[in-house]
């Protein structure tokens, strides 16, 4: 079942009054924002009642709590005159914990679970798997017309024998001939006395009562038992193995191996045979332990991670500096078209990255490639399966992907900037570049390093460049592991996780969860340094 | 002649590089779209032969029903562009302007969180939805609203960080004037601070925008019947890996999803650039 | 200006904020318009399909029928095909994942494997199906699946530059550069190769015909992995070959799916490997060709894998007895298996099917060629071979390291991941 970890309420600290509020605004636009306020409170709380009744109609405790908490933290934030910077922090916040915060806690819950293939759901679901593989027909028994009958909430098997014979049974009850049945112009038994045939509607409303329906096919338990699967036939099969739901052991009824659950999420039989599928459980520290102490790991760790930083670095320090140059260079209102350039140096970042990216693959192709017959008459530049040249190429395509996010940053940054500050430089006897370097770029600096540091970090995993581009290659041969040149710590991780005979979802979020350490460490240092945090 | 390109010729000519780094790739995608092969790379011949056709299929297969796809992007695009412009701007200004307990934290906490590798956050996702199927399905899995909503949570972080940058640029005498003129904060935020940084309110609105309409992989989870879905989700099948892969409808179908980016840019322009902020300081 | 652009802005937002604080939307949401889609199907009796984008559109015409027999709804979802197998696998055990799957046969190790499958009895409507479409369908014993099509690769070749087949591959070889020296042709073959995880499928046919199998089989006749052959004395022969097209440059790397089709479908090439999905393509643009099994090289038949395409039923479907109707009684038909082979021009897996179809030329040409192939292999370790198989032909084809050496590590970091599991 889905297992929801705690949300937290929105935790938004209580704000002191600005101290130079005097409180006294004028009463009419008072009213009118009181009348707003009160109405959207009242959405907001009717939505909620109804939400907790739904949630608590189906004992969902944990949501019901969440949700409780977060109703009474926005009427406490929005009701009141205080908390005044909580009520512009609360609708983000509580969008923020219900779907990123309650994804980062949910990958490190599954961090310390064995969650990937054969361990892919929970125990009922895996026993049910178990005894649905092992049920068989029994051989040489014919599949046979029949009706799902009811009377009253018992529902059973008519069958209709090729010897015209009508049989009729029900769970525990094994098939016996029947008196009277009712037959169709096809010569099939569709009711019996006391029995009425359902309607398929019915069916459709009963089917897992209906699937799940097994009737013996007589009072010797090896004739097996009867069952539907599609509401019309039946046949007879025969389990192999049994569940003990209370010693929550499974029997093999030929063999008599007994096979037990075991820590690791599997029926496993004394002498090590298993039963597949298995399901999640926790397995503790495993998962950071396999790759902390994992020699594939570890060797090319230190390759790919100084890539990384490099592949990030660049990916952020060179678009912006082309983004602030044209921007810049494209500010004049008396540059004529300046319109039409920026709507057409936008264009590439109206094209869906990973498209981008993919139509770069085939421009950069050694032999066929636009780059290479076009532009260079013919070359054979073997640009994304040399390994250095590849990295080149990674580089230029992600530049060529992201400059015109940051021209339309910077253009934005530097429009900004409010023109009484340049105005006030310019009567100081400042020229236009000294006005640029000296008042226009610390501040733009100011507005845009929070948002350089993000994009560093989106970088830093930025998974679609390089798997639609290179896909990590070119990969050395001699290399133990499947790493290549251009691979990042994320495309690594995909390909230990998800690379080897068994997509490994656990261990792919313990090493999520270690790259989000390294990462976060990293741009809190920067941070501190770029003095974003600066009280201004 | 010189004199002209010392002032604003070369400003023409680092423009039209630019254009023309910009462009070549997208006039290559134009080509394949026009091209009748069907193929991305296997023509370097650009134009060397057009048809209409892989425009006219993305209109006339009730199967692909693009014009339901481009409706649905810009509604979730619209609605997660406003709703991030107003949510980042409210956070941010909080961030901005007001001195509170946990305000250090509380940033480092937002960017942090959006640090996270989302390469692994679908099946988060997806367990969420899920689970808010059975009581608020208006959220829940299949639903637009659900996914412009994921959107939102996932932009708070990024979008807080550039508002409050250009907050911090807007001179704090300017609220402090209003206050004491007896406005309240609200007022100060709507109508004082909001309109000084208008530009940045379309710049972070488009980026938004365009992230929205090129999600792909959590509008692909979210959105499982066709007539729900987006641009990106909808022409991906055409080229997923597998049989019928079809390049020259893609390209079209690309195209045709760039343009309303091309006009809200337009649009949005005279906000981000033109004599707006001048005015506004005198207000 | 401003307050017109702000104040449209802030209502739309305190809307949103609106919903999102009361945790949801209750039913104020903006899917007011279509209700009954977007409610799950719990037993409510409407069925979801997967399917990929060749698949979706025949079988809404089947589930249309459907509907109007049962009354019951079908929606037909389009995925890519990529994301089908994974998506299902991790969607499944929710209860929200879809009813029936549409897929190749090789999926099922792994759907299997997590518990996500429900078995199917085929029951009397087995005897209406090719013997290997079947057996393809089988996983530990237990049906899975409802056959439809047999894929594999063939041998394309245009009529114009070849009007003869090749009886081996060199003859194969000296035509195309025969072409090529005369200047009708610009490639001797065209084999596709992926740049990025080369091309295992497409170059199976030649490599079994030096006896280099991927598998070695169990008594029963399914694959044993515990017998990885890809390092047997035919794969030893076979890597030099490879090595050697390459310095030739009858096989490049550069020569993606894409480039390849494009090149038989202008005449660029005589010849192409290709499955029965590009055939539709030629046709439409009148390419004069003929389909061959693909000759051997080394006088073991080629054997290409054969991909069973068929239906699945999901474990947890919330509709089991819908589901399995739909499938065992209404895709099963003559009919309907009709209708998937008129959109998808594949070798129907139905042998009456077949009969009805088998005077088209190219569908018989791929049926020949599928007779002789092996299925692939549907065990759930097959990620990993694939991976390692192709970037060693990569490496084998673009001239790094020795063949061999690179042929005996790749198995043997094949057999260490199927250990560790």
């Amino acid at each position: 079942m889905t297992q929801i970890p705690p949300t937290q309420p929105p935790h938004t600290p209580p704000g002191r009054r600005p101290t130079a509020d005097p409180g006294h605004p004028p009463a009419r636009r008072g009213l009118v924002g009181l009348a707003v306020r009160i109405v959207l409170l009242a959405v907001v709380d009717a939505l909620a009642v109804y939400g907790l009744l739904a949630l608590a109609a189906q004992h969902k405790w944990a949501m019901f709590g969440a949700l409780l908490v977060g109703t009474v933290a926005v009427n406490v934030i929005y009701a009141g005159k205080r908390h005044v910077p909580a009520k512009y922090l609360a609708p983000g916040v509580v969008l923020l914990l219900v779907y990123q915060v309650y994804v980062v806690f949910y990958t490190g819950f599954a961090a310390f679970t064995n969650y990937g293939d054969g361990h892919n759901s929970d125990k009922p679901d895996a026993v049910a798997a178990i005894l649905a593989h092992s049920e068989t027909r029994v051989p040489d028994s014919p599949v046979r017309p029949a009706t799902v009958v009811a009377r009253g909430d018992r529902v059973g098997l008519l069958v209709t024998l090729p010897d015209r014979g009508v049989r009729l049974g029900w769970a525990g009850h094994p098939l016996e001939p029947v008196a009277d049945p009712v037959y169709d112009s096809a010569g099939r038994a569709i009711a019996a006395p006391g029995w009425h045939r359902l309607s398929y509607a019915q069916i459709a409303s009963r089917q897992k009562e209906i699937s799940e329906l097994r009737v013996p096919a007589s009072e010797d338990p090896n004739s097996g038992s009867l069952r539907t699967a599609d509401g019309i036939s039946a046949a007879a099969y025969r389990s192999t193995l049994d569940y003990d739901r209370g010693a929550d052991t499974i029997t093999d009824r030929g063999t008599g191996k007994v096979y037990r659950p075991t820590s690791d999420g599997v029926f496993a039989a004394d002498d090590g045979t298993r039963l597949s599928p298995g399901w999640k459980v926790f397995v503790g520290l495993d998962n950071f332990e396999t790759i902390l102490t994992d020699r594939d790991i570890r060797g090319p760790f230190l390759g790919v991670l100084v890539w990384t930083f490099v592949f990030a670095g660049i990916s952020v320090a060179v678009p912006f500096a082309i983004g602030l140059v044209l921007a810049a260079v494209l500010d004049g209102k008396r540059l004529r078209g300046h319109r039409i350039y920026r709507s057409l140096i936008m264009l590439p970042y109206a094209f869906p990255a990973f498209l981008a990216a993919l139509v770069w693959q085939g421009l950069l192709n050694t032999d066929y490639g636009y780059v290479n017959v076009s532009l260079l008459d013919g070359a054979h530049i073997a640009w994304l399966t040399d390994p250095w040249l590849a990295r080149l190429s990674v580089l230029a395509v992600n530049v060529w992907i992201s400059f015109p996010y940051m021209f339309l940053i910077c253009t934005g940054a530097l429009q900004a900037i409010p023109a009484e500050v340049t105005e006030a430089a310019r009567i100081d006897g400042a020229g236009r570049g000294q006005i640029l370097r000296h008042v226009k770029l610390p501040l733009l600096l100011t507005a845009v390093t929070p948002m350089l540091i993000a994009t560093f970090a989106f970088n830093f995993n930025n998974f679609n460049v390089i798997y639609m581009l290179t896909g990590g290659g070119p990969k050395d041969p001699d290399a133990p592991i499947e790493v290549g040149s251009t691979d990042l710590l994320i495309s690594l991780v995909y390909k230990l996780a998800f690379g080897g005979s068994n997509r490994q979802y656990g261990m792919a979020c313990a090493v999520s969860i270690l790259i989000f350490v390294v990462v976060a460490a990293i741009s809190v240092v920067g941070l501190r340094r770029s003095r974003a945090f600066e009280e201004s | 002649m010189i004199r002209w390109f010392a002032r604003t010729g070369w400003r023409h000519l680092i423009g039209v590089l630019a254009v023309v780094v910009a462009i070549f790739p997208l006039v290559f995608v134009l080509s394949a779209s026009l091209n009748p092969s069907g193929t991305l790379t296997g023509s370097n011949e650009l134009f060397s032969d057009t048809t209409d056709a892989h425009y006219r299929e993305l209109f006339d297969d009730p199967l692909h029903p693009f014009g339901r796809w481009f409706l649905n992007s810009m509604a979730v695009g619209l609605a997660t562009a406003i709703g991030s412009v107003f949510l980042g701007a409210c956070a941010g200004y909080a961030f901005s302007r007001f001195r509170f307990r946990g305000r250090g934290a509380g940033l480092t906490t937002l960017l942090l969180v959006q640090m996270f590798p989302q390469l692994l956050a679908y099946v988060a996702l997806f367990l969420l939805l899920s689970s808010f199927d059975d009581v608020f399905p208006a959220i829940g899995l299949g639903s637009r609203l659900g996914l412009v909503m994921i959107y939102l949570g996932g932009a708070l972080g990024v979008n807080t960080y550039l508002m409050k940058g250009f907050f911090d640029t807007v001179p704090r005498d300017l609220d402090e004037a209003a206050r004491i003129d007896g406005a309240s904060h609200a007022q100060v935020f709507f109508r004082i601070v909001l309109p000084l940084v208008a530009p940045v309110l379309a710049v972070v609105a488009l980026l938004s925008f365009v992230a929205t309409l090129n999600d792909f992989v959590i509008a692909s989870l979210v959105l499982n019947d066709p007539d729900k879905q987006t641009l990106a989700v909808g022409l991906y099948h055409f080229i997923s890996y597998g049989v019928g892969r079809n390049w020259g409808v893609f390209a079209a179908g690309v195209l045709i999803a760039a343009l309303p980016v091309l006009v809200l840019f337009q649009f949005l322009q005279r906000f981000i650039v033109g004599g707006l902020t001048a005015g506004a300081v005198k207000n | 200006m401003r307050p017109r652009l702000l104040l449209p802005a802030v209502l739309a937002a305190a809307t949103l904020l609106a919903t999102a604080c009361g945790g949801g939307g209750g039913d104020k949401g903006d899917d007011k318009t279509a209700p009954p889609a977007s409610a799950p199907a719990a037993g409510n009796g409407s069925l979801t399909v997967w399917a990929d984008d060749a698949r979706a559109k025949p079988l809404q015409d089947i589930a249309a029928a459907f509907t109007r027999d049962k009354g019951v709804k079908i929606k037909v979802v389009q995925k890519g095909l990529g994301e089908i197998r994974d998506d299902f696998v991790s969607q499944a055990p929710t209860g929200q994942g879809p009813d029936v799957v549409v897929g190749p046969h090789d999926w099922l190790g792994k759907l299997v494997h997590n518990g996500v499958l429900a078995p199917l009895e085929l029951g009397d409507r087995a005897a209406a199906f090719s013997p290997v479409a079947l057996e393809a369908m089988r996983y530990e014993g237990r049906t899975y699946g409802l056959p439809y099509a047999v894929d594999s690769i063939a041998l394309l070749r245009n009529t114009d530059l070849a009007p003869q087949a090749p009886a081996s591959f060199d003859e194969l070889l000296a035509t195309g550069r025969r072409l090529v020296e005369q200047g009708r042709a610009e490639l001797p073959v065209a084999v596709p190769v992926d740049a990025k995880s080369g091309s295992p499928y497409h170059l199976y046919p030649l490599q079994t015909s030096f006896g280099c199998r991927v598998f070695g089989t169990k008594p029963d006749g399914a694959y044993d992995q515990a017998k990885l052959e890809l390092d047997s004395p035919g794969c030893q022969r076979f890597g030099p070959w490879l090595r050697g097209l390459g310095k030739d440059g009858v096989l490049s790397t550069s020569l993606t799916a894409d480039i390849a089709t494009d090149a038989f479908l202008k005449g660029k090439t005589p010849f192409l490997l290709a499955g029965p999905w590009d055939a539709a393509t030629f046709r439409a643009a009148h390419v004069p060709f003929a389909v061959d099994p693909v000759p051997s090289v080394d006088g073991s038949p080629a054997r290409p894998f054969v991909g069973v395409q068929g239906f699945f039923v999901g474990a947890k479907s919330a509709n089991p007895i819908l589901a399995q109707d739909f499938v065992l009684n209404y895709l099963s038909t003559p009919q309907a298996q009709r209708a998937l082979y008129d959109t998808g021009g594949r070798v129907p897996a139905t042998t009456a099917v077949l009969e009805q179809v088998g005077n088209d030329p190219v569908v018989a040409g791929f049926a020949r060629a599928a007779q002789a192939g092996l299925p692939t292999p549907n065990l759930p370790a097959m990620d990993s071979v694939w991976a390692d198989w192709g970037l060693t032909q990569l490496a084998i084809i673009q001239g790094h390291g020795d063949p061999g050496e690179l042929t005996s590590a790749m198995a043997g970091r094949i057999r260490a991941k199927i250990v560790a599991g």
